[in-house]
């Protein structure tokens, strides 16, 4: 166990960027929260307090997941072969950490540990925000963005997403690391082409649509459906009450639908595949010591 | 003084085939408790592969045993008792020199940090500095000195100094001497360059082709070969002993022999005992520079 933390310590060293991304992209919203100007015409009715805030931290909290998307999926292209590409394998594996270990460190960084420190940042950054804008507007609006249960709300969300996505998107990442740990060069092709290969070779020989049926589920609709219910028509009712029909919103707690997440046979065939892909990644890595 | 009398490491049959090319065919050796082996050959003759099967870095046919553990099988559990320097600059550049030794510390059972420590004192290295800013003589340094840090019962090194100036290279091996005379521990090192590691050395196996063609002490070396400076007179009764190589030098021919009489052999000229290097090269025979 204190190896597996060494060796994910030892990803904070090398990627340093796991800080400084999240951190810069805190820096650039709270300068835009200082002295960026928005208009905003919204309801001044204090019934829909609760749905503007709640929307605001959303909001707020958006670019840092899409960062993060962004982030670990290169992290994981990149990981393994970078120590290919300067050699520097042959260092590891001098010390006396298996290749099992090795590579779940990788997997846990890109599926929790990033996720993480962005979490952190986008809630501390929110905080920030939420200070700022109520102190420049001096309105109801700075007020609604004070609400306990919309903090837990938002918590409850990130956590929800971190856990389901890594889940969700085990296969993908596992395939991922499994290209990283093979490709020669050229590692983004290779993440790319041989799924999309596979899945023209199905239409064109077995004229069936079996393995791209299975790359759309994930999709990033095919996620939000399966993690949450009916999302886009929850929007729908949430921007209506926003513009004033008069609902309060639905909150994020019905929004979310762990149980079917769960009992999904995808959740799990997926689950299983990026098992037996991550094995791969660790046969691959057993071998590929020279160059 | 190390009393284990087990070989630290056993290969018999070592072979490694990538398709139809046979890189290394069955080379068998071992290494003694506390013996300061060279495994040497030229370029491209297996030596580094011979060294990752022993390390475990790839798989491999036949029977090889390090420390008793099978390497490709138990590579982890094996490095906690190997120190294995694999190649001069593997060190990651952009780690701290401070928390290679700190990462060292954690996960070796047995580890030295004060002697780390006083290398980086003396070669003036701060530990704040990323690998990347050291000199190449330096990185390599670094690396055994971390290596030397750690207990082990054996140490390998893979052509540790291959690509370094002159300077540097005396100081590597300075420093490999020191640490020779202060410890019983088995060591291992491949090179192509004979002449500076020869003083170290208590063993000698050379490869060629993926082969083993000498495995012999050093201080049997003398009982075993014999160069002999034939007088031109003699050169053709020499040549029926069957030499295994003749050096044609400008004003002299030598011819080299193995498990002749050396009383027979002085009958026809000086008889000397030939240098690792002269060998090397007679060994790998035919008309090798």
């Amino acid at each position: 166990m204190t190896a597996f933390l060494w060796l994910l310590r030892r990803e904070t060293w090398e990627h340093r960027s796991i800080w400084i991304a999240p951190g810069l992209l805190a820096a650039l919203m709270v300068l835009a929260a200082l002295f960026g100007h928005a208009e905003l015409s919204l309801p001044a009715a204090a019934a829909h307090a609760g749905a503007v805030g709640g929307a605001m931290l959303l909001v707020f909290g958006l670019p840092f997941l899409l960062a993060m998307i962004v982030h670990s999926t290169w992290y994981l292209l990149d990981c393994l072969h970078a120590e290919r590409r300067d050699r520097s394998v042959l260092y590891w594996k001098a010390l006396p950490l298996g290749d099992a270990i090795t590579v779940l460190s990788k997997l846990v960084t890109a599926v929790l540990l990033i996720p993480m420190v962005y979490f952190a940042t986008a809630d501390a950054t929110t905080l920030l925000i939420a200070f700022i804008v109520s102190l420049r507007t001096h309105t109801w609006l700075g007020v609604s963005l004070w609400r306990a249960d919309l903090w837990l709300q938002l918590q409850a969300l990130w956590l929800y997403l971190i856990v389901t996505m890594g889940i969700w998107y085990l296969p993908v990442s596992a395939w991922l690391l499994l290209v990283s740990a093979w490709a020669r060069r050229a590692v983004t092709l290779w993440s790319i082409l041989p799924p999309l290969a596979l899945a023209w070779l199905e239409r064109g020989i077995l004229h069936s649509g079996h393995v791209a049926a299975w790359l759309a589920t994930r999709r990033p609709q095919g996620y939000l459906s399966s993690a949450f219910h009916d999302l886009a028509g929850s929007l729908f009712a949430f921007a209506d009450s926003v513009g004033g029909a008069g609902k309060e919103p639905r909150d994020v707690w019905m929004l979310l639908a762990p149980g079917r997440f769960l009992a999904m046979p995808s959740t799990w065939i997926g689950a299983a595949a990026g098992g037996a892909l991550v094995y791969a990644a660790i046969r691959v890595r057993r071998r590929e010591a020279e160059s | 003084m190390n009393m284990d009398p087990r070989p630290v490491v056993e290969a018999a049959g070592l072979t490694r085939r990538y398709g139809s090319f046979v890189a290394v065919d069955h080379v068998s050796f071992r290494v003694g408790a506390g013996r300061t082996v060279g495994l040497i050959g030229p370029n491209g003759a297996g030596k580094s592969t011979i060294l990752h099967a022993l390390m475990g870095l790839a798989p491999s046919e036949g029977r090889i045993r390090v420390l008793g553990r099978e390497p490709f099988r138990e590579r982890a559990a094996l490095m906690r008792d190997v120190a294995f320097v694999p190649d001069v600059a593997v060190l990651p550049g952009w780690m701290r020199v401070g928390r290679a030794i700190d990462l060292a510390a954690a996960l070796y059972p047995r580890f030295r940090r004060d002697r780390v420590l006083a290398f980086l004192e003396r070669c003036r290295i701060p530990a704040s500095h990323r690998v990347r800013t050291l000199s190449k003589g330096l990185k390599a340094q670094l690396h055994l000195a971390i290596a030397t840090a750690v207990d082990a019962r054996l140490l390998v090194l893979d052509e540790p100094t291959l690509g370094l100036d002159f300077l540097a290279r005396r100081a590597f091996y300075d420093a490999l001497a020191a640490e020779q005379s202060q410890s019983s521990r088995a060591i291992l090192i491949t090179t192509h360059q004979v002449d500076e590691v020869e003083p170290l050395l208590s063993d000698l196996l050379f490869v060629d082709r993926g082969r083993l063609v000498l495995d012999c002490a050093v201080d049997a070396l003398g009982a075993r070969f014999a160069a002999l400076e034939a007088a031109p007179e003699h050169l053709i009764e020499a040549r029926g002993l069957k030499p295994f190589h003749e050096r044609r030098l400008a004003d002299r021919v030598e011819l080299y022999f193995e498990g002749a009489d050396p009383a027979t052999l002085a009958r026809f000229g000086a008889v000397r005992t030939p240098g690792v290097a002269d060998l090397f090269i007679a060994r790998l025979g035919g008309s090798a520079p």
